[in-house]
């Protein structure tokens, strides 16, 4: 039935939206780690990717989070010498996590699982509805 | 489990079928539900289905409660078992409000 495949399609959409809010979140929670050895790298910016997927059992593509990959782009130094993670010069690296962009990326995540959701309610109503005519 | 409900129609429609075939033959009624299969055998299939369904469902629950499942699993089974059993109660309250009309029937 082509309206409960949507809902397990919808699910596995889900699923990703789940897997790039636990990115996003260790991101935020990890903003301000910094290295623990002198001049040591400090939290590398994680980025969660997609990649449909053709599902021999629902016939159709589903979504599933692909590869956690790391944020190339290079940290920012501080200078504070008194830091266990000062390098020769007394810079600390500092995370390249950017607070405004992983809220923008957490509210996008958080629209993309409403979106599923509302095809799984549709759906569902859809297949209730069509029911109801035998109630008639 | 996805073809349920497809499944259910398909055999109220034999189900039908039967009955409008009984009605030029009055004898063969119960041979044709002995031999393909009647309503009695559809519901009983269809209800071991739901059953199986709805134990899928519960151990998804327990599984979650342990936290090995992700809750987006419980909806799925869990709403899959739920329009299955709309179907079968909407199809069998159907097929018995058809049966008191026949024994309502004045002769």
């Amino acid at each position: 039935m082509d309206v409960m495949k949507a809902i397990m399609v919808a699910a596995t959409g889900l699923r990703a939206q789940s897997s790039r809010m636990r990115v996003i979140s260790e991101n935020i929670a990890n903003a301000h780690s910094t290295g623990v050895t002198p001049g040591g790298d400090p939290f590398q910016r994680k980025i969660s990717t997609f990649r449909k997927e053709f599902d021999d059992e629902l016939n159709a593509n589903v979504v599933v989070a692909g590869r956690i990959l790391k944020d190339q782009s290079a940290f920012e130094l501080k200078y504070d010498p008194s830091h266990p993670a000062a390098n020769a010069e007394g810079y600390i690296k500092l995370s390249n996590v950017n607070e405004l962009i992983e809220m923008a990326d957490m509210r996008e995540a958080q629209r993309s699982y409403e979106a599923n959701l509302n095809v799984i309610t549709s759906s569902r109503t859809m297949i209730s509805k069509t029911i109801d005519i035998l109630k008639g | 489990m996805v073809a349920n409900s497809m499944q259910v129609s398909q055999a109220y429609m034999n189900a039908l079928n039967s009955v409008g075939g009984g009605a030029a033959k009055p004898q063969s009624m119960v041979e044709t539900g002995a031999d393909q299969g009647g309503f009695g055998d559809m519901v009983s299939d269809t209800v071991n289905q739901i059953v199986r369904a709805g134990q899928d469902a519960d151990e998804k629950v327990v599984q979650q409660a342990v936290g090995k499942v992700d809750v987006v699993d419980v909806v799925t089974a869990v709403a899959e078992t739920e329009l299955a059993v709309q179907t079968l109660v909407s199809v069998r309250d159907r097929v018995i409000s058809a049966y008191q009309d026949i024994l309502r029937m004045p002769i």
